[in-house]
């Protein structure tokens, strides 16, 4: 029989890249996101048993939660920008590109962290690739809702996005 | 045959066959849902472009050896459904308080013991928690084992763990989840050894100044046995109640421990609670409470912050019990002691339904 290490060891192995991944669909920062990922398995392991059932739904929905809570954090997001865009000026080819890449990011950024709580992870969980009932899975809703709550994260999405553009 | 919802229309454009053959006739005879579809592809073309990030790789086992290579932290097994992330520093101000409180009705020597036979509040202030002082500055704690609850496991594990039976809550309130997740912690050992250089470096590092330790303190130390316990967490964990975390939301919380017991060598309860209660950022309204108590040696104080709860003695099974939190719903707990046990009764309930489930509990 599995020790609970063990069984830890055996789900972070089997789900980190897909945890890692949905924080990174948020914040579009494979650092930040590890930082999330490893925060949401010390998270998970202080509260739960590895073999739970509900392990990997936890998992993608603590993932998105958190990773969202973290956009939401203003100072921390505008302290985050100002060093990629440092970093990645210096590296760049087209300047004019990179400004370009830099400011799309942040109007979605911007835009997903005004989108309702429910809406926005199912947008977040659906783009990482999860199936319309792992997504119902992890956010404890029926399956018939995924479809209605997807749509309106998508509008909501591209008016917040219009909205930054026009603004 | 009405037009499609939004929803359907959106799902048809990932899972064509995900619809009824009804909605897909309706779908190739309806121009109106087919130019509704379209607008909504269009928005959704739009956001899988902004949501699409660079392929990345992340590599799991660097990951693990990463976190492992952490101090590991004690596995506290549930999250009390008043907690939210706001609250959590002034949580951890409480478990303080109440380790403090503990500590201060320490016996005298090693064979005298602190085995608590009834329970008090004690009211505490936010500046209270904020000011509390770090009981870490003042020793290092060994454990003999950390304390390590084990949840999410079966009821014949949790009992196997615990020693004793799970307590039965009889008949739920209306609005409980039936679906019990059951946790248990094996009884643990720590022994808290006083330090008068780490006690005096830490205060100068926050350029404090505390009181000299008493003749006898430094190096003495403090035994605190704890459980075993089990909890039974009602409520699906994996429902859509949550908090706004999107953590799990119980409804109801029942918890049985084995009272705490601890054993001191070279100073006594006098000294113990004086010096305590001298520290910097302990106001005198609180080491009045905390005096108040009466017996320290048979008495559990249970910290109230009258900021966020109310408290009120009432009578649990026959026998003196704090009742915490109101009739609003928002939460409300009772503690109580009986047999030797600790007994806590909370969750999103009415203080009178948490009293019904506490005197039902068997």
């Amino acid at each position: 029989m599995k020790s609970e290490q063990d069984s830890f060891e055996a789900l972070f192995k089997a789900e980190y890249a897909r945890v890692a991944g949905i924080a990174n669909r948020v914040l579009f920062d494979p650092q930040e996101a590890e930082d999330v990922a490893q925060e949401v398995f010390i998270d998970f392991h202080r509260l739960h048993s590895a073999t739970s059932p509900y392990a990997a739904p936890w998992l993608y929905r603590a993932a998105a939660h958190t990773a969202l809570n973290r956009l939401r954090g203003r100072r921390r997001r505008e302290r985050r920008e100002h060093s990629q865009a440092v970093e990645e000026g210096s590296r760049a080819i087209d300047p004019q590109q990179v400004a370009e890449a830099n400011e799309d990011r942040r109007r979605v950024r911007r835009a997903l962290a005004k989108l309702p709580a429910r809406p926005a992870a199912v947008l977040v969980l659906r783009s990482s690739g999860l199936s319309y009932s792992e997504v119902a899975e992890a956010l404890g809703v029926r399956t018939g809702q995924i479809g209605t709550l997807l749509r309106r994260a998508e509008e909501a999405l591209r008016k917040e996005v219009t909205r930054g553009t026009s603004a | 045959m009405a037009h499609l919802h939004d929803g359907t229309l959106r799902r048809m454009l990932d899972d064509p066959d995900a619809v009824t053959t009804p909605e897909r006739e309706h779908f190739a005879s309806c121009a109106e849902c087919r130019a509704r579809q379209e607008a909504l592809a269009a928005d959704a073309r739009s956001a899988a472009l902004l949501m699409a990030t660079p392929a990345t790789s992340f590599d799991a086992g660097a990951a693990y050896k990463r976190i492992s290579a952490q101090p590991s932290r004690p596995r506290f097994g549930f999250r009390l459904p008043v907690i939210r992330a706001a609250s959590r520093p002034v949580l951890a101000g409480v478990a303080l308080a109440a380790v403090l409180a503990v500590a201060v009705t320490a016996a005298v020597n090693v064979s005298t013991i602190f085995a608590p036979q009834t329970v008090t509040p004690v009211p505490v202030t936010l500046a209270d928690f904020q000011s509390l002082p770090d009981l870490s500055s003042y020793g290092d704690i060994t454990w003999s084992q950390q304390p390590q609850p084990s949840v999410g496991i079966t009821k014949a594990e949790a009992e196997k763990i615990a020693g004793f039976s799970a307590p039965n809550a009889g008949t739920l309130p209306s609005g409980v989840s039936s679906t019990v997740t059951y946790g248990a912690m094996p009884q643990t050992t720590g022994v808290f050894k006083f330090s008068a250089a780490k006690a005096e470096a830490a205060a100068a590092a926050q350029g404090k100044t505390i009181p000299k330790m008493p003749a006898g303190m430094d190096g003495s130390t403090l035994t605190l046995t704890m459980g075993p316990a089990l909890v039974e967490i009602y409520g699906d964990l994996k429902s859509s109640s949550a908090d706004s975390q999107g953590m799990p939301v119980p409804h109801l919380i029942v918890a049985e421990s084995v009272r705490p017991l601890v054993t001191s060598t070279g100073v006594t309860v006098k000294q113990l609670e004086d010096y305590l209660l001298a520290q910097p950022g302990i106001t005198p309204q609180l080491a009045a409470d905390i005096r108040a108590i009466g017996d320290p040696t048979t008495t559990l104080p249970i910290p109230v912050p009258i900021q966020f709860a109310t408290s009120s003695k009432v009578t649990v099974q026959g026998v003196p019990g704090v009742a915490l939190g109101d009739n609003t719903g928002v939460g409300a707990a009772v503690v109580w002691i009986k047999h030797g046990d600790v007994f806590i009764v909370g969750g999103s309930l009415k203080q009178s339904e948490a009293l019904t489930v506490a005197n039902a509990l068997r």
